[in-house]
């Protein structure tokens, strides 16, 4: 497992790097090999989750046309889990220090999934020269009463303190790497800052700012549908597209249908 | 009992049965003694349904198996032609073909 050590803390990293290596070339003329690929780094969302949902979706098929870069954030995978400092601004300071880790300073291309989404944005917000373009799935972030939802929909999810639902729960998914997660997730709520950390967060006022190329997906079901038309709405030239039938897990619901927006955002912007 | 397995020399013929071991090998040193398993591993065991491995194990053996074998085996192109329903189904033996097939495919380079 590859660890780095960055803002403090060990991260696992995945770095994905395909298509024709170097020196395989049969001496075709055409072949564009000083044409430097985009960097793309993947971010994911809140404690059910890590680096595996973009390994399993659009990071192999990604890191076939761009380099992709994947971690677990701060507290999840594995990923260091600190008592504390998980607010969406320590986040944006985790992912400077990988990419000054990695020795990238061009712009990178951000994919955002919920949570990873809100990292994302402030990331393009506080050091908008360091960001390509944002790709955003089911991006989170913070309105009126954030705090609440956040940890009410972690409640839903069957890991917070309504003890029967968790029962429940384990008693239908009683297989081993659910229950493993679900312990994991469960620690990870009570024994972290996590959740007053999210509830701190304070609504975003800051959305038309935002100066890169930016993508949002949706799915018509999702409980988040709002932050969409605010994306929509304030974030210039925001392009959103809302997925017909599909939930807040648009990722594994979708994943082709992302695989290929994805690919095809990626060879737009670039050549932009 | 062969020692320690190393990684294959050009000329050596990597047979399914080297790379199962190999896979099982890996397979204990992410999981440990945590590892779900009635008896050997398998050519139709399946990494989700039988062994019930976490997707961030599966990840861990991945990058295990490519440290072992190399860059011949072209683990991202193989994974990018792969929809996520075939990834949550793949099985052992499909994993081991693709190595095999992988070093069988390409010249020693000498």
């Amino acid at each position: 497992m590859p660890h780095v050590q960055a803002n403090g803390l060990s991260f696992h990293v995945q770095e994905l790097r395909g298509g024709p290596s170097e020196g395989t070339s049969n001496g075709s003329s055409d072949s564009p090999a000083a044409v430097a690929r985009p960097k793309v780094v993947m971010l994911h969302g809140l404690v059910i989750d890590n680096l595996s949902s973009w390994y399993y979706t659009i990071a192999h098929p990604m890191a076939l046309e761009a380099d992709v870069h994947l971690y677990d954030l701060r507290g999840h995978g594995r990923t260091e889990q600190p008592a504390s400092g998980y607010s969406v601004d320590e986040n944006v300071d985790d992912l400077v220090a990988l990419l000054d880790h990695w020795g990238i300073d061009e712009p990178v291309h951000l994919f955002g999934n919920s949570f990873g989404g809100v990292v994302s944005l402030a990331m393009a917000h506080r050091h908008p020269e360091r960001v390509a373009s944002l790709f955003l799935i089911e991006a989170h972030f913070a309105v009126e009463g954030w705090g609440e939802h956040m940890a009410g929909s972690l409640a839903l999810a069957a890991f917070g303190l309504d003890e029967d639902a968790v029962q429940d729960w384990l008693a239908e998914n009683a297989d081993r790497k659910l229950s493993r997660l679900a312990k994991r997730s469960e620690r990870f709520l009570m024994e972290t800052s996590l959740i007053d950390d999210l509830q701190a967060e304070k609504p975003i006022d800051w959305l038309a700012e935002i100066a890169c190329p930016t993508f949002a997906i949706y799915g018509s079901e999702s409980d988040i549908l709002d932050r969409a038309r605010e994306l929509e709405a304030k974030v210039p030239g925001c392009e959103l597209e809302i997925v017909p039938g599909s939930s807040h897990s648009l990722l594994t619901e979708e994943s082709n249908l992302i695989r290929e927006r994805a690919l095809a955002w990626i060879a737009r912007t670039q050549r932009g | 009992m062969p020692g320690p397995s190393s990684s294959p020399t050009v000329g050596e013929e990597i047979t399914a049965e080297a790379v199962l071991a190999e896979l099982d090998a890996i397979l204990t040193e992410v999981v440990g003694d945590d590892l779900l398993l009635d008896g050997p591993l398998a050519m139709d065991t399946s990494f989700d349904e039988d062994l019930q491995l976490e997707s961030i194990e599966f990840v861990a053996l991945a990058e295990k198996l490519l440290i072992t074998y190399g860059e011949r085996v072209d683990f991202v192109a193989w994974m990018a032609t792969m929809e996520l329903d075939d990834i949550i189904a793949l099985t052992v033996g499909q994993v081991v073909d693709f190595v095999v097939e992988s070093l069988a495919a390409v010249p020693g380079g000498g």
